[in-house]
């Protein structure tokens, strides 16, 4: 068993360069006609909010994976995935307040999109919240792969009602939820490196997370071998009557 | 049809998040055995009778009880041949004696009719009608034992049998003990009264920091 | 109930004492906060009866032969029950209180039913997956809240479509998607969550 995590420089490197093309592209892409350097906000908010959505769906497939091969890999990867998917969301919530107060003088607004957002939050807080209260990994890992899955199949239930409240009661017309239709082709480009940038950091996290996980369940293995210390009586002599005293 | 093994169990253990509870435990019990577990508090014993049961599924091992695989579906099959008295009684406290024997014998698919029986032959025939939970303890534990006279079981697991129980409850339970013997069953008496387990029981086993020896 | 039933009362009286009592206001929302008291406190409701059994006393039920999944059947339904009076009390106080009309009775009644058979299911579920323990307690409120809003969206705008005179099935196939889901996903994992 390694002493420590392995420090592969692979993951930094990998950051570095697409965070560095990323960031360079937002810079030099243009304005946007009506909201001006806001727009460049987008370029991270956007990414941010798909790689949220691929997280949980990672935890959904790893979800179902540990209920069928009941293999603890599946797992830890559920269990990292659902927790680097709640920074995430988390982070696109937050970068989308900020771009909206500017924008839209308000702070948040009840588009579809956002409320079912927020609501996917607070799922996988749930979720990482059940993890944290049980300790054995199997039944945490049982548990958590339960809730994975119900979870993420009550997620269309929720977009449906979602989507058809919001359609009754339509927003205001200036508030364009879909944000900038992108016709600028640096702009796309910008977009797809804040993309790639993220996909590169949820690879990373994920790989050390896992890591971090079974070095865990590792430690717990080997404080399950080892002699328990003894604790008093346990430990006198039997005194048992006559009579067979076997196994 | 009672197997010539009523349970066998080989290296199993049991953890609590990272503390051991059981430890390489092999244990292989056959019909017609009555069996005295012991140990000190805190060795196990409550969670190896709950593992036999089927009901605790354990980290390690493998083993079979009434020759279903502690690991596989089958278990779920043999559940209702275990019977298992712990020393938290298992009644819901506001029904009553008979109305929780009865609720009993509809779930194991029994006549009600046993049911008055059944409490009159631990001597709470009386008492039919007093809330459980306005019952003492030991009331509650005869009435347990009359679920398990009116329910044929294979496997008979006890835990603290005689505890809280006068002389003739006490031959009672031997009595109960004695007959799943008989038929070719077995029984597990965890206790911490040897006296009155060893005069019962055909062996002993005990406990101790998690394995048995 | 005799302590969950009073407390979701006293939530809709504590609501017009902190925004003050504009009736036409009142009136208007009265409807939606009677959902989200039964959304929120309902839970409790159903977390209480489905941790009321012990687990001597789900020893004792699981060696009578009782299926895991039937276990979970009977306690969603008795939550059900309970949340039913528990609406309906409710109910009437809100009513009272807020001044709204009950447009639609049967659509109403199948609405109670519907949300009352979600909640009592995801209520159930979620009580398996947190297991016993005062620490894990607080946990099931936050696991069902999320995933009940579709409950939550239907009944409300189920009211409004009476008050409007539109269809509402739409809303009530929802509500009842939520309960199908919900149940077979609890009857699914009912054996391998009692494992410990």
């Amino acid at each position: 068993m390694p002493s420590e995590i392995p420090n592969r420089s692979w993951p930094w490197v990998a950051i570095g360069v697409s965070v560095a093309v990323a960031l360079t592209l937002a810079m030099i892409s243009p304005a946007d006609a009506v909201q001006g350097d806001l727009v460049r906000i987008m370029y991270v908010h956007v990414p941010a909010a798909w790689l949220a959505y691929l997280a949980f769906a990672v935890t959904l497939v790893c979800s179902a994976g540990y209920l069928f091969t009941k293999n603890l890999r599946w797992d830890r990867l559920a269990a990292s995935s659902a927790a680097i998917g709640v920074y995430f969301t988390g982070l696109a919530i937050a970068l989308g307040m900020i771009w909206a107060r500017p924008t839209w003088g308000v702070w948040w607004t009840w588009d579809a999109r956002l409320t079912l957002t927020a609501i996917m939050f607070f799922v996988y807080v749930g979720y990482l919240a059940l993890r944290r209260t049980t300790a054995d990994p199997r039944t945490r890992a049982g548990r958590a792969a339960v809730l994975g899955i119900v979870g993420a199949v009550q997620i269309p239930l929720v977009h449906f009602s979602v989507v058809w409240w919001r359609t009754l009661h339509q927003p205001a017309s200036i508030l364009r939820p879909d944000g900038p239709a992108i016709q600028d082709p640096i702009m796309r480009w910008a977009l797809l490196a804040g993309v790639i940038a993220f996909s590169v950091i949820y690879t990373s996290l994920m790989v050390k997370r896992v890591e971090l996980h079974r070095l865990n369940d590792a430690i717990h293995l080997a404080e399950r071998g080892e002699a328990r210390p003894v604790a008093g009586a346990s430990v006198a002599a039997p005194n048992l009557d006559e009579g067979a005293r076997d196994v | 049809m009672i197997a010539a093994t009523v349970i066998e169990l080989r290296d199993i253990g049991v953890t609590a998040g990272s503390t051991p509870i059981l430890r390489g435990v092999d244990l292989s019990v056959g019909g017609g055995e009555i069996v005295g577990l012991f140990g000190a508090n805190g060795a196990g014993k409550t969670t190896l009778l709950r593992v036999i049961a089927t009901l605790l599924r354990p980290a390690d091992g493998r083993g079979t009880v009434l020759g279903a695989d502690l690991f596989g579906d089958e278990r779920y099959e043999v559940r209702h041949r275990i019977g298992m008295i712990g020393h938290i009684p298992g009644l819901y406290p506001e029904l009553t004696l008979g109305e929780n024997l009865r609720f009993a014998a509809r779930v194991a698919g029994i006549p009600s009719d046993q049911v008055e029986e059944s409490l009159q032959a631990v001597g709470l025939l009386g008492a039919i009608d007093r809330q459980a939970g306005a019952s003492s303890h030991g009331m509650q534990r005869r009435a347990e034992f009359a679920r398990e006279l009116m329910i044929e079981r294979d496997l008979l697991l006890l835990d603290e049998p005689h505890a809280a129980l006068d002389q003739d409850a006490v031959e009672l339970v031997n009595g109960l003990v004695g007959k799943i013997a008989a038929n070719g069953g077995a029984a597990i008496l965890v206790s911490h009264d040897r006296d009155r387990v060893t005069a019962v029981a055909d062996r002993s086993v005990e406990l101790v920091d998690g394995s048995l020896r | 109930m005799w302590v969950t039933i009073p407390f979701g009362a006293m939530a809709l009286l504590l609501i017009p004492l902190a925004i003050g009592t504009d009736a036409v206001l009142l009136e208007r929302i009265g409807p939606g906060l009677y959902w989200v008291i039964v959304m929120l406190f309902g839970v409790l409701v159903s977390v209480g009866r489905a941790s009321v059994e012990t687990g001597a006393q789900r020893d004792a039920s699981s060696l009578l032969g009782l299926d895991p999944a039937a276990g979970y059947v009977g306690r969603s339904i008795s939550a059900a029950g309970l949340l039913i009076v528990f609406e309906l009390v409710v109910g009437a106080v809100a009513v009272v209180l807020y001044g709204f009309d009950l447009i639609g009775i049967p659509w109403l009644a199948a609405t109670l039913i519907i949300v009352a058979a979600g909640l009592g299911l995801l209520g159930s579920l979620a009580a398996s997956l947190v297991g016993s323990g005062s620490a894990g307690s607080a946990l099931v409120p936050l696991l069902v809240a999320p995933l009940s809003i579709p409950l939550l969206l239907g009944a409300t705008q189920a009211y409004e479509g009476l008050r409007l005179g539109d269809s509402i099935l739409p809303w009530m196939l929802l509500m009842a998607a939520v309960v199908l889901v919900a149940a077979i996903a609890g009857v699914l994992t009912a054996r391998p969550l009692q494992e410990s």
